[in-house]
């Protein structure tokens, strides 16, 4: 789990003991084990993991930087025991039955591969067991479990490891280990111990899986039948692949060529094989592999980290021309040719969940996605904006636009208490306008200091003769908004500035909402005014 | 060829009058769906039909109050006009994103976007696009293509009938519907209008309310609908 800090850490040039973290969205996914014995967990904030280690070093998170620096490593790996497969940039699995009687025990094996890897610069640690999943707890412990002894191996582990290995479960397994917490269940032990009648009909499918695990049954079995040869995608690339950028490109046009062949089969793929051959003849293969069947996204992200890793090992090796390696550690010796995917194990639809509309949800979000993105290309980049629900107390504030391609952050957290927030039904249409709130005299009405109307409200006019308001017949307020009372704020210019820009505070306000007397049958509408800087505006109208 | 049917109370069983009465119950008792109450849940009186409902493969789906008093919901790719109250768009919005649809707002810089949260929207599938400069109707046609629905602010200018014959039938073509605001779409298939009726205020007492207390809590809207797709009906609709 560690591995983006080592490849964080290795490409900022800093030494394997310094505390390293890389933060997704804020949020600390993976430390150093220097800021690990500082303090610094999973899951903490970004302000809060410096201030436990005032030397760490934070860097965001990148797969690709991960994929590109694990290359090393695979290839240290491929030469002690060939055809590895790569869960995730990090974590590799592969049969011990040939290596361990090839080297004459599983133990030897474990040695030999863990000093090949060390060659390469990392520290690694070999679990073994009888199942997949077991193997990669085992491989936390640095543990060979005897076989047969996978489920008195896991019982012992606490229930929240269901959900510590993302690669191997579905999205929602955090959920799962969650709920069998609050239910007792503590010990993947005491989760093993339940009928498997009972697990089938109380949670879902993810559970049936997670349950096979902890008793150490096999997951699935193996397919049975090699899939067809058509549903390879092939590109040969020409001019021949050279550089990173091409190779993105490469990669994203071939997952989409797959997964058309693999959606008119009815089909997911769950190991796919990425093949690629230099201009010198070589070949080169990998096979990923994935506990939920593809998407075209992350089919597109494996092959190009996979040719990323490629490239930069053929650059590595370019500039390490003059020393005698053995092997095949200088990667490819020529630009890459030609590029095939091959589907080595598929799982057949009902695996895969069809939303309502017959094609499946990435590609409709895929679709929509770009073409958003042209109107971008027509219109700026600022032009096409995402909403998300905030924190506020106002409609406006409530929602935070941030163009398209930025990660859609919330400007304050919805989920926090705010005192103060205007009830339910929000105006439908907002505005900013200057309009003047008259008493039965025509006196301008005031908020005052003790939050109350100077006068009754009787009255409502616009700031030019023409704009249609009139008299109230019912208004309700004000509702003073307590906002950084102590933050004598300057207003920022104009209205559209006061959406799109930060939380303006005003010092004192207040919200009210009346009811205009249209006179006819249907009434007339109701606004919801804002006092701002002793005026009032127009906020919304309620239709 | 368009009729606008009037609702009598007479006409409506009893079936149907248990059912309005237990939805306003409902919608009284506060939140039944999403983390959001929605006080503008729909309590349709409309007369009892036989026809049933068309699949909906292909059709948008829509808030069940539409449904029922459209009586044949808009077909997916359709052209629509809205006019009158700006929540008729959001919901539609909030139904086509709910479902699982994408959906974008182009040239409507005042949209009250948290109302159509509370309607049931999905904001991950929502794009506005608040200025689109001088040509929105090009940047309609353009988001056709990988969207559900697109909600186009004319602001007033007209469309000329070829260009709008052309939007018309790519948006037939991509399956995309398009409901057209503040302004005509000629040769457009369903013309909706939603009124402001009434509001309903939680707090205020009786007929009339007092002022100083209370505060809205529902808006009541009226909406009429025509069009070839569309059986004419008029409905009351909270």
């Amino acid at each position: 789990m560690d591995w983006p800090a080592v490849a964080a850490a290795v490409a900022a040039g800093l030494p394997a003991t310094a505390p390293v973290a890389v933060t997704l969205a804020n949020r600390v996914v993976a430390c150093s084990a220097a800021a690990r014995s500082a303090g610094v967990r999973r899951g903490l904030r970004r302000r809060e993991a410096q201030a436990r280690c005032p030397q760490l070093h934070v860097v965001t998170a990148d797969p690709a930087r991960d994929a590109r620096h694990f290359e090393a490593v695979t290839a240290a790996v491929d030469d002690v025991v060939p055809r590895a497969e790569l869960l995730r940039p990090g974590l590799m699995v592969l049969s011990v039955r040939g290596a361990a009687r090839y080297f004459g025990s599983e133990q030897v094996a474990a040695e030999r591969l863990v000093d090949a890897v060390a060659a390469a610069g990392v520290e690694c640690q070999v679990g073994i067991a009888d199942q997949l999943p077991t193997a990669v707890f085992a491989a936390r412990a640095g543990r060979i479990v005897e076989s047969g002894g996978d489920a008195s191996f896991l019982a012992a582990l606490s229930i929240r490891q269901l959900a510590g290995e993302p690669s191997l479960a579905a999205p929602g397994r955090e959920d799962l280990a969650d709920l069998l917490w609050r239910m007792g269940i503590r010990t993947i032990g005491q989760f093993a111990a339940l009928s498997s009648t009972d697990v089938a009909s109380r949670f879902g499918a993810d559970a049936i899986v997670a349950h096979r695990f902890a008793r150490g049954e096999a997951a699935r079995g193996p397919s049975g039948r090699e899939p067809p040869r058509e549903l390879d995608a092939v590109m040969s690339c020409d001019p021949p692949v050279d550089r990173v950028d091409a190779a993105a490109f490469a990669g994203r046009s071939l997952a989409g060529e797959l997964h058309r062949s693999l959606e008119s089969a009815g089909v997911g793929c769950t190991r796919l094989a990425i093949h690629a051959v230099t201009a010198n003849g070589e070949e080169l293969q990998r096979v990923w592999r994935c506990a939920e069947p593809l998407t075209e996204d992350a089919t597109a992200d494996r092959v190009r980290w996979q040719l990323d890793g490629w490239l930069n090992r053929r650059g590595a090796g370019q500039r390490r021309a003059g020393a005698e390696r053995p092997g095949n550690h200088g990667g490819p010796t020529a630009p890459i040719t030609t590029l095939s995917l091959h589907p080595v194990e598929v799982v057949s639809a009902a695996a895969l969940q069809l939303p309502l509309w017959g094609s499946s949800g990435d590609d409709d979000r895929l679709r929509a996605r770009r073409a958003l993105v042209r109107v971008q290309g027509l219109l700026g980049q600022e032009a096409v904006q995402v909403p998300v629900l905030s924190g506020g107390r106002g409609p406006a504030e409530r929602i935070t636009f941030t163009p398209l391609g930025d990660e859609p952050v919330p400007r304050a957290d919805p989920s926090q208490p705010w005192p103060g927030q205007l009830p339910e039904p929000a105006p439908t249409v907002l505005l900013d306008d200057p309009v003047d709130l008259l008493d039965a005299d025509g006196n301008p009405v005031r908020v005052t200091s003790r939050g109350l109307f100077s006068a009754a409200p009787a009255r409502l006019a616009g700031a030019t003769p023409s704009d249609r308001y009139g008299e109230l017949s019912w208004w309700a307020g004000p509702w003073p908004v307590d906002e950084r009372w102590w933050d004598p704020a300057v207003p920022e210019g104009g209205s559209e500035a006061t959406r799109g820009a930060g939380l303006v505070k005003y010092g004192r306000t207040a919200r009210a909402q009346v009811l205009l007397d249209g006179g006819d049958r249907a009434g007339g509408r109701a606004l919801l005014l804002c006092y701002r800087q002793r005026r009032w505006y127009l906020e919304g109208v309620y239709e | 060829m368009t009729v606008v049917m009037n609702l009598d109370q007479d006409r409506l069983n009893r079936a149907e009058q248990l059912e309005h009465l237990r939805r306003k119950m409902a919608g009284m008792s506060g939140k039944t769906s999403g983390s959001v109450g929605s006080p503008w849940r729909a309590a349709s009186s409309s007369a009892p039909s036989n026809t049933p409902l068309p699949d909906s493969e292909n059709l948008l789906p829509l808030p069940e109050m539409l449904a029922e008093s459209l009586l044949g919901a808009l077909p997916r790719g359709a052209v629509a006009v809205l006019s009158g109250a700006r929540s008729l768009s959001l919901r539609l919005v909030a139904a086509v994103t709910a479902a699982g649809g994408h959906a974008a707002i182009v040239g409507q810089p005042d949209v009250g976007l948290l109302a159509a949260v509370e309607m049931g929207a999905d904001l991950s599938r929502l794009a506005v696009i608040p200025d689109p400069g001088t040509d929105p109707v090009e940047v309609a046609a353009v988001l056709m293509d990988g969207l559900e629905l697109v909600v186009l602010g004319l602001g007033g200018r007209s469309v000329p009938p070829t260009r709008a014959r052309a939007v018309t039938a790519r948006a037939r073509q991509k399956g995309c519907t398009l409901l057209v605001t503040e302004g005509a779409w000629p040769g457009a298939s369903a013309w909706l209008d939603a009124r402001v009726c009434g509001y309903e205020l939680a707090g205020a007492g009786a007929d009339p309310p007092t002022p100083g207390c209370g505060r809205i809590s529902r808006v009541r809207l009226d909406m009429r609908a025509r069009g070839r797709l569309a059986r004419p009906v008029r409905a009351v609709g909270e």
